[in-house]
């Protein structure tokens, strides 16, 4: 747009004062291009270091990963042949794969599921007015400050089928002792106790968090119409921490299908990760055990790329889920406000401040 | 991967390295050293420095990296101030479980192994995968000294073209760990000549082993020794041919030999003789003291380990543990380490030379004082260090150790390890001596065995 009025400008005999001038407009000119490009590209720049290491330590290992996959590629001999799909369906028909799944999805549950109850009941708790908060809502984040090395530790001594504490608490109640360690259902139960006692404090922060979003004036009228406090915690604390409570469940579900700390310490001495008949070998401690012990790199990385897409699965569910949570609590919004009860509010909020008003 | 000897025995000393703030001065030191070596390059005008020998104008850094305690680290500081030159930068890594770990990445990276590296006897098998990566120690002198060695510690580490990959350090011959005081109350000898007489001496076999366990077990109503898996690796590994035949082929079904051992070791446990305790765990050494078993089979390296375990629960000496001179079914290995020397090395020949100093005889008989890892070195079998008193030989009530382990580790046979080995070891029998400890019986056990070989497609 400037173009032409700068040719039409040159056929002009140019005097110092209009060469200084042209020189300033040109200086000004390339400082607004300079500040337009700033503000148009820097973010990307600012924000690239993030990317670039992703590319890096992200991206490229997992490509890697799918070329090592479709290959025959022992860990100490390299590459060998190029076999397509076949580890992916050597792993699919295999029974310790599936076998992994179902303990991952195990544990999993196990400790998810009474870990976000328990999360959110202590959150309420601590949500209601009580001495010394801060001391409380430090001290159930002390577990997650522990690291699960250490935790594994105390607990697969506590669990010890023969000299360990809680089975010799069962037996001085003269109660059967549980082998731990060798059933597939008390182990998942005593990895489960181990990610709860890690994680329910931190998640319990978090909903507590959401739940001191939630407006009070809510829970007052809510207790002025008679609403007790169960009613209460269900009929508004609930609905209005959906959000967060969608994004701890995401996070839990990540970390659940990742488990690999806890069981491979569960039993440390044990000669097959996941113990001797491989009752708690989560996928990953699976992938891993196939990677470095029995040195099948090519089927380890098939391993690892079902399980990323596994995980990816899963998180589309819950976006998908958490997308209508979302948008039905949008439709909700606009037909209440204008409804016939927030205009009851409005007056009984107007009637009492003229009450109040009158009373000065 | 946790059977392999060295992985435990850090407890034994507490020997341990921190390699953080030594680490970065000896970045700093290769960084420099490396340096001058560049610059005494351009200097001289020779490119073929590494090839020279090391010397104060030449100056060359060795890396090394070993595992649990290997009691070498008095060693390092000699050799350099022998070797004007000669900078070592070493690496502890605390189980032979993690190194291995550390060595499969590096090798399968084909990138940052050391000069030196330690190799466990259980990962041999792997390591003979790839042996042609190694060094051939024959090009700097191994064959005219491997006379000093046990004969099949030499073997263990030569692959089938011929080449030596690797110097000894320690060896694992096998005697028998026993209770005396446990023996005593069950009217038992308890004498250390007695009880090896009592396991039938010289020509000891299982079944004797089997029959004096029936009899303890009828006599004292405990379990005679502490789990099936030990004794299950014993048994498989003094056989002339284990899990592979010599050929490198699989031997485990229709291997007459295995089967009788394993129906044997059923039996045995079906009878109540195996306490089934944890391999490795032992209730956190609380087996040791209460009792619960009486014998163990133990390589030299596990007397540490015993009295490791023993101390931790809260006893000492006066809980009885002895050692005796007898082994059933022959002499028996295991465990051990060897030295090599990675083909990626740039300086192989002082690399050759360090491998050679730190197992030679005065070395190993240092190892032994430092960390218990007995010699393979004959020479050092025979030093006082190794035969006199210690800390070890007190603890087991006088015993003369290092005169039994000399004496355990004659007519021991180098067998033939295959790949997967160690994967069969602890993967397919491993399961397989827990499943017979907790009453699963012999024929079943096997045939799980059998099926899980299948799965894991061992070939």
């Amino acid at each position: 747009m400037s173009r032409p009025k700068l040719r039409a400008e040159k056929p002009s005999t140019p005097t110092p004062e209009r060469l200084q001038e042209a020189k300033a407009e040109r200086k000004m000119r390339r400082q607004h291009l300079r500040g337009r490009l700033d503000f148009k590209y820097s973010p990307y720049l600012y924000i690239s270091p993030f990317f670039i290491l992703f590319a890096l330590v992200g991206l490229f290992p997992l490509i890697y990963t799918f070329v090592v996959s479709i290959n025959d590629w022992d860990l100490l001999g390299g590459a060998g042949d190029w076999v397509g799909l076949k580890n992916y369906q050597a792993e699919l028909a295999s029974p310790l794969f599936w076998n992994s799944l179902f303990n991952t999805f195990s544990i999993f549950l196990l400790s998810a599921i009474p870990q976000l109850v328990v999360a959110t009941f202590i959150a309420a708790m601590l949500d209601q007015n009580i001495r010394a908060k801060t001391f409380w809502r430090m001290s159930v984040l002390v577990p997650y400050v522990v690291t699960p090395v250490a935790v594994t530790l105390i607990f697969s001594t506590a669990f010890d089928e023969k000299y360990g504490l809680i089975n010799n608490l069962l037996g001085a109640l003269n109660l059967d002792t549980i082998a731990w360690k060798t059933d597939v259902f008390p182990s998942h139960m005593a990895i489960a106790t181990m990610v709860n006692w890690r994680w329910t404090g931190y998640n319990a922060l978090i909903l507590l968090a959401a739940m001191q979003a939630v407006p009070r004036e809510l829970h007052e009228s809510a207790a002025i119409d008679g609403a007790g406090m169960i009613r209460r915690f269900f009929s508004i604390t609930l609905p209005s921490i959906r959000p967060t409570m969608i994004f701890v469940i995401i996070t839990a579900t990540i970390g659940g299908l990742q488990i690999f700390t806890e069981p491979k310490l569960f039993n440390p001495s044990s000669s097959v990760p996941g113990g001797p008949d491989r009752q708690y070998q989560t996928t990953v401690l699976y992938l891993w055990d196939l990677a470095f012990n029995r040195g099948d790199f090519g089927r380890a990385s098939a391993v690892a790329w079902m399980l990323f897409l596994i995980i990816i699965v899963i998180g589309v569910i819950n976006f998908l889920i958490s997308g209508t949570i979302a948008s039905s609590s949008d439709k909700r919004r606009p037909r209440r406000i204008p409804g016939r009860k927030a205009k009851r509010v409005k007056a009984h909020l107007s009637g009492s401040l003229r009450e109040s008003v009158n009373d000065e | 991967m946790l059977v392999s000897p060295h992985s435990h025995k850090q407890d034994l000393n507490g020997v341990t390295v921190n390699p953080s703030r030594t680490a970065r001065l000896a970045k700093v030191v290769a960084l420099s050293s490396s340096i001058a070596l560049l610059a005494a390059g351009c200097a001289s005008g020779d490119s073929k420095d590494a090839a020279q020998p090391a010397s104060a104008d030449n100056p060359v850094t060795l890396t090394i990296t070993t595992f649990g305690t290997q009691g070498l680290d008095p060693l390092y500081k000699q050799y350099e101030a022998d070797n004007p030159g000669i900078t070592i930068e070493a690496t502890n890594i605390d189980t032979g479980g993690n190194a291995l770990t550390d060595w499969k990445t590096k090798q399968a990276a084909g990138a940052g192994l050391p000069d030196v590296q330690a190799v466990e006897e259980g990962w041999l098998g792997q390591v003979m995968t790839v042996s042609d990566s190694f060094t051939d120690l024959n090009e700097y002198g191994a064959k005219d000294i491997a006379g000093d060695w046990v004969d099949w510690k030499v073997q263990q580490a030569t692959d089938a073209d011929g080449r030596t990959i690797g110097y000894g350090t320690d060896i694992g011959p096998m005697g028998l760990c026993y209770n005396s005081k446990l023996f005593k109350a069950a009217g038992l000898p308890s004498d250390r000549e007695q009880v090896a007489e009592l396991f039938g001496g010289a020509d000891s076999t299982w079944d004797d082993f089997f029959s004096v366990g029936e009899d303890y077990v009828k006599k004292s109503d405990k379990a005679f020794y502490d789990q099936s898996g030990f004794v299950w690796n014993a048994m498989v590994n003094q056989l002339d041919e284990g899990y592979y035949k010599a050929d490198g082929s699989l031997n485990i079904e229709g291997n007459t030999a295995l089967r009788e051992r394993w129906d044997q070791l059923s039996a045995a446990a079906s009878k109540g003789l195996s306490s089934a305790q944890t391999q490795w765990d032992w209730g956190k050494g609380q087996a040791f003291v209460d009792g619960s078993f009486a014998v163990m089979p133990c390589p030299g390296w596990m007397l540490g380990n015993v009295k490791g375990q023993v101390e931790g629960a809260g006893g000492d000496a006066s809980d009885g543990w002895d050692f005796a001179d007898v082994f059933p079914g022959g002499a028996a290995n295991w465990g051990g380490a060897f030295l090599t020397v990675p083909s990626t090395s740039k300086h192989p020949a002082e690399a050759a030379k360090l491998a050679q100093y730190l197992t030679n005889a005065t070395s190993q008989a240092t190892s032994f004082e430092e960390a218990g890892a007995f010699p393979s070195n004959i020479e050092a079998q025979k030093s006082k260090a190794v035969t006199g008193e210690n800390d070890l030989t007190k603890f087991f009530n006088g015993a003369p150790i290092g005169e039994i382990l000399s004496n355990r580790a004659e007519g021991v046979k180098a067998q033939y390890k295959g790949a997967d080995d160690s994967v069969i070891q602890e993967q397919v029998f491993g399961p397989a001596t827990i499943a017979i400890d907790k009453g699963t019986d012999g024929d079943t056990a096997w045939n799980t065995a059998l099926s899980t070989l299948q799965e894991l497609e061992i070939k």
